[in-house]
């Protein structure tokens, strides 16, 4: 027979049992996506490395590309991912809802645990193989680097928690998405920094809070590199309202996750 | 006792909200076994979902102090992507259990469904649906004080009725039931009480075969 646990046992053992589960659906029962994690954004640095190069262009401010590149992409990758994740965590885990111990809250952190974890695993691998590649990889100012990465994903949480709640009123909010997030790729500075745009367009870009964390990034990774827009006090603010806005609508909801 | 308090429920419908309860104010008691009456669609399903957790009122408080099993029910419960296995280990470790092996084999032991144990759960039959998720209460010693079962002994073969009703007896000592089921005579068998949903609301009565015949001339004209 079981002890009494209290209510934070219950979250804890909880959310242990998803991520169990959810471990094997994110990377896939054969672990072949372990390998994707850190495929799918070296793939695309390699592409758009050779791109680079093809045109001539080796380095950036006398950054190698490849580095100018990965801290661009990598916390995309972040973005989008958990973007993804976060948008369908009720909706995958819907039968398991049933039981009392788990509520809507639980799938959601479990894969914000899952995707944090992930990004930081391949971002020390990454670099630290560019590292032995003979790669300068370390970063000048490594806390202004994981400011940036957690500012981001506090943003995207709020997002993601917004869209759950959006999901249980309009179901087709998914396929909006796709629309909403593909020229994303495009505007957040992946493959391009400020300087290289006549400041007089800034303004196509600079309302992204993403862009900005591209920015930052390269900002606190390079000494070379200064970044002429990114801003620390617009970034933290899209984050926090972002962040309030997706909690209160969450808790507003909570029911109707379970309600179906 | 589980108490409902000023609970209503409601689905929303192309022509407007459709209420299932309304306003229902009742206490039952967990001493016995009560069988949930009432015809397709009149709300069994809804109510023992409530009453589990995996369903909420639109307004009003379910309550007990009593343990209560989670709604056992063809829908819901087995999340279809993952197998039997996985499912089991679930609710093992949602539980607090650290060691699900043991009942991963009692489970498996009880449904009989062979290798389609490590075959996702959308892949199964009904039939095999409600082996695991009879086995899966059964596996565990959770002693719930009140278990619901929403029909999920009537897909089953005769064999394996017999054997979960054997097992369910085995455990009234401690364990209670709240159970739909659309045979009358596993009613009468199991249940002492019965619970008529009608005009949207519950009507309880001591006897089973009150109950049973309230219910019938109520319904059956």
């Amino acid at each position: 027979m079981l002890n009494k646990r209290t209510s934070l046992q219950i979250m804890r053992d909880t959310i242990h049992a998803l991520m169990m589960r959810e471990i094997k659906t994110r990377f896939g029962s054969n672990r072949l996506g372990y390998f994707w994690a850190v495929a799918e954004p070296a793939i695309g640095v390699a592409i758009m490395g050779i791109m680079f190069t093809l045109i001539g262009r080796t380095a950036v401010y006398n950054i190698p590309i490849t580095l100018f590149l990965f801290t661009g992409i990598l916390p995309f990758t972040l973005y989008k991912n958990l973007f993804n994740q976060l948008a369908a965590a009720i909706d995958s885990n819907k039968g398991l809802l049933s039981y009392r111990q788990v509520t809507a809250i639980d799938p959601v952190m479990t894969r914000i645990i899952i995707e944090v974890a992930t990004y930081f695993v391949v971002y020390i691998l990454i670099f630290s193989v560019m590292a032995w590649l003979g790669f300068n990889a370390l970063p000048v100012n490594p806390l202004g680097l994981l400011a940036a990465s957690l500012l981001l994903t506090v943003f995207t949480i709020g997002i993601g928690l917004i869209l759950c709640s959006a999901m249980t009123y309009w179901k087709d909010t998914k396929k909006l998405l796709g629309f909403v997030n593909r020229p994303m790729f495009f505007i957040s500075g992946i493959f391009f920094c400020a300087p290289m745009i006549p400041p007089q367009y800034w303004y196509l870009f600079d309302w992204n809070p993403v862009f900005h964390v591209t920015e930052l990034s390269r900002d606190s990774f390079f000494k070379v590199y200064v970044t002429p827009v990114g801003s620390w006090g617009y970034l933290s603010a899209c984050a926090l309202v972002s962040f309030s806005i997706g909690l209160s609508t969450f808790y507003l909801c909570r029911f109707r996750f379970i309600r179906s | 006792m589980i108490h409902f308090n000023a609970v209503s429920k409601y689905y929303p419908t192309k022509q407007g909200r459709y209420y299932v309860f309304k306003d229902i104010n009742i206490s039952l008691p967990t001493d016995r076994n009560i069988a949930v009456l009432g015809p397709n669609g009149a709300g069994k399903s809804t109510l023992i979902r409530m009453m589990g957790g995996a369903d909420m009122p639109n307004a009003g408080r379910i309550s007990s102090a009593k343990n209560i099993s989670w709604p056992l029910g063809l829908q819901g419960g087995l999340q279809g992507s993952m197998t039997a296995r996985e499912n089991v280990r679930f609710v093992a470790r949602i539980h607090g259990y650290k060691n699900t092996k043991p009942i991963e084999n009692k489970v498996a032991e009880f449904a009989e469904i062979g290798r389609f144990f490590d075959e996702p759960v959308k892949t199964y039959s009904s039939g095999m649906r409600s082996r695991i998720t009879f086995g899966l209460t059964m596996a565990f010693d959770f002693d719930f004080d009140v278990l619901l079962i929403d029909e999920i002994g009537a897909v089953g073969d005769a064999n394996f009725r017999k054997k979960s009703e054997a097992l369910l007896k085995s455990k009234f000592e401690r364990t209670k039931l709240v159970m739909v089921n659309h045979s009358v005579s596993a009613l009468k068998r199991l249940c002492q009480s019965g619970l008529l949903i009608k005009d949207k609301t519950l009507i309880f009565y001591d006897d089973i075969d009150d109950a049973i015949s309230q219910y019938q001339q109520e319904y059956s004209k």
